[in-house]
């Protein structure tokens, strides 16, 4: 079965320095993956590629059987691609109520939107999620006071209020306490029932919890990939990462 | 002095729940209502033709702010170039009415014969028709907007770049119409010999009727503008304003909504334009001059960006100053006007909108105050 994201042979260079050196990856559909590796490996510069906000220099990406290479931000999302960014991004002059109704973007067209007051189905949508991330009570304060665990939890919320195939997570958990970081962890494990996820993690503790292949990129490429106790016995990895983490 | 901190402890308590009216849809309406009801009710009480001339004018500047407040408060799209939309406006209806008062006999206007012209050049075609000549007037700053803003918005020019960009094209469309003086009058303009005609009724300057024409533009801008921005279309502008690259990434095209707001602005300030001619029966080259685009941004700026209502509210203040304090302190008066707004801008960044807001935030909580007082509360009383 193909997957649901198919990256092959992707490049980016920034003048010569080469940042993704021939990676390729195939994401199944219904999987929670996650991307890991040292500081610098790429991990945020495939999300980027992924999402459209840089080009690649060469190499394909497609989603759902469509080539989406060098697409538009707008054009990617809407195809069904949703991401938490690494500095959570909230509309942080809006309220939450108004950052979950702004998310909630099934109809994109100015000029539909001009003659819409009433989105159907968005207050039952906003309190479903809100309930699940607990933001219930924060609904009619402003983005840019909350916590900032809360402010992480918003643009989960935001992404989950977008309902896409594929949700990109980028260190979703930064930020959080123990309690959160469970809370996250669980709420991962159910989404995956309906769609497909790719984490960006360094906490090996929430990988380890979640996660059903783990990728490593190094420098670039595609170190090794599997399931976390493959990766944990290869040699390669346990030398540019975990072997990092273990001396640390 | 107990009882005093235990009630406003209470009134904080309920801040959340009770809300601020400023904020309220129902409340700003009616505020809205308020205004143009006051507006309306002018010319019964005015006998001063030229005052209600005057008055007239500040409806257009009224406008002019309205249109800034969507753009720039709404979408965040600072636009230094608003004089473009109104000054090519203004002139589409200056040729209209000067076409009108042109015969079959006597087919070209004297700004031509006067500058050695004499046929009708095909940029005035259009004008001579009432109704094609406003059309055009119209159409053509709008399509200029949308043209000129899907080029720049496609390209993600923002912020300061996308404001110099409107300020150099004014500077343009200036030059161009002061150096083209047998096609615009140059310097001097054109001055239409008679007001302007439509069907079998003459709109006088001077008339109750002037007024009404520019009160019922600004009521209908005002209403769709204010619509536009409870929409969903306006939530959306609102949240590119906040942060355009997060938008891109929940599917929105920027750039579409960008140029859709800029487009919707420059329509209003054209027909602000029309109406401008219509009031004062003259255009020149001063109507795209520098100073009065960035005029418009002031009163917006001064009265409040994110406020429709207050917008309009500091354009008719800051020229209502110019008209009546400007005669008392001549060049002073500039100092002054300088001076405010930079009070203004460092203390209240939202205008005099946010000194409201305020305002109305603090009395939101005083009745929670009393009702928690009195005796025959049905709510319990906090024990002491």
């Amino acid at each position: 079965m193909a997957g649901l994201l198919e990256i092959s042979h992707l490049c980016k260079s920034f003048d010569t320095i080469k940042v993704i050196d021939d990676f390729s990856l195939e994401v199944t559909e219904g999987t929670l993956c996650c991307l890991v590796g040292p500081n610098g490996a790429g991990k945020t510069t495939t999300m980027d590629l992924i999402t459209g906000r840089i080009k690649p220099t060469s190499g394909k990406i497609t989603f759902a059987g469509e080539d989406i290479t060098g697409a538009d931000e707008h054009a990617i999302a809407r195809a069904g691609i949703g991401r938490k960014f690494q500095v959570p991004a909230v509309l942080r002059d809006l309220t939450v109520r108004e950052n979950l109704s702004v998310a909630y973007s099934r109809q994109t067209n100015p000029f539909w939107n001009l003659c819409r007051f009433k989105v159907p189905g968005l207050e039952q949508k906003i309190d479903e999620i809100s309930t699940l991330a607990d933001l219930t009570h924060r609904l009619g304060e402003k983005a840019g006071i909350l916590s900032h665990g809360e402010t992480q939890w918003l643009e989960i919320s935001m992404v989950l209020m977008q309902e896409p195939r594929l949700m990109l997570m980028d260190e979703p958990i930064a930020g959080m306490t123990e309690g959160e970081i469970e809370k996250t962890a669980r709420i991962f494990k159910d989404l995956r029932k309906s769609t497909t996820l790719i984490v960006v993690e360094h906490d090996m503790g929430f990988v380890r919890e979640i996660a059903d292949v783990v990728t490593v990129m190094h420098m670039g490429t595609l170190l090794a990939q599997g399931s976390l106790q493959e990766i944990e016995a290869d040699p390669r990895v346990r030398s540019v990462y975990l072997g990092e983490q273990e001396a640390a | 002095m107990n009882a005093k901190t235990s009630a406003k402890s209470v009134g904080t308590n309920s801040k959340t729940t009770m809300g601020n009216p400023y904020h309220n849809k129902t409340a700003q309406w009616i505020a809205y209502t308020l205004f143009f009801l006051a507006l309306a009710a002018i010319p019964f009480n005015v006998d001063d033709d030229f005052l209600l001339n005057q008055l007239a004018t500040y409806g257009v500047y009224g406008m002019l702010a309205l249109s800034i407040s969507l753009c720039w408060g709404f979408g965040g799209i600072l636009n230094l170039g608003q004089g473009i939309a109104f000054g090519l406006g203004a002139y589409g209806m200056a040729m209209t009415m000067q076409m009108q008062t042109q015969t079959a006999e006597n087919p070209v206007p004297p700004i031509m014969l006067n500058n050695g012209l004499d046929y009708l050049p095909f940029l005035w075609w259009p004008f001579q028709n009432t109704v094609s000549g406003l059309i055009f007037a119209v159409g053509i700053p709008t399509l200029f907007c949308a043209v000129f803003g899907r080029i720049m918005f496609k390209a993600r020019v923002s912020g300061a770049f996308f404001a110099i960009m409107t300020l150099a094209m004014l500077s343009a469309f200036y030059t161009i119409i002061l150096d083209q003086q047998a096609y615009t009058g140059g310097v001097n303009g054109i001055t239409p010999p008679s007001p302007l005609q439509l069907g079998s009724f003459q709109i006088d300057p001077y008339s109750p009727a002037a007024y009404w024409t520019v009160f019922f533009a600004l009521l209908i801008a005002t209403v769709i503008a204010k619509l536009i921005t409870q929409s969903s279309f306006g939530l959306v502008t609102q949240a590119i304003r906040d942060d355009a690259e997060r938008v891109r990434f929940l599917g929105y095209s920027v750039s579409s909504y960008e140029t859709t707001i800029y487009t919707i602005s420059g329509l209003i300030a054209a027909v602000a334009g029309c109406l401008w001619v219509m009031v004062v029966q003259y255009v020149s080259p001063a109507q795209l001059d520098v100073g009065l685009s960035i005029s418009m941004v002031i009163w917006a700026a001064i009265g409040g960006r994110m406020s429709l209502l207050w917008a309009i509210i500091g354009a008719f203040l800051i020229q209502g100053g110019q008209s009546y304090l400007g005669d008392a302190f001549l060049s002073t008066w500039l100092l002054i006007l300088g001076g405010f707004f930079i009070i203004v801008v460092r203390f209240l960044p939202n205008g005099l909108a946010s000194l409201v807001e305020a305002g109305l935030g603090m009395l939101a909580r005083k009745p929670k105050e009393t009702s928690f007082r009195e005796p025959s509360g049905v709510k319990p009383v906090p024990s002491e």
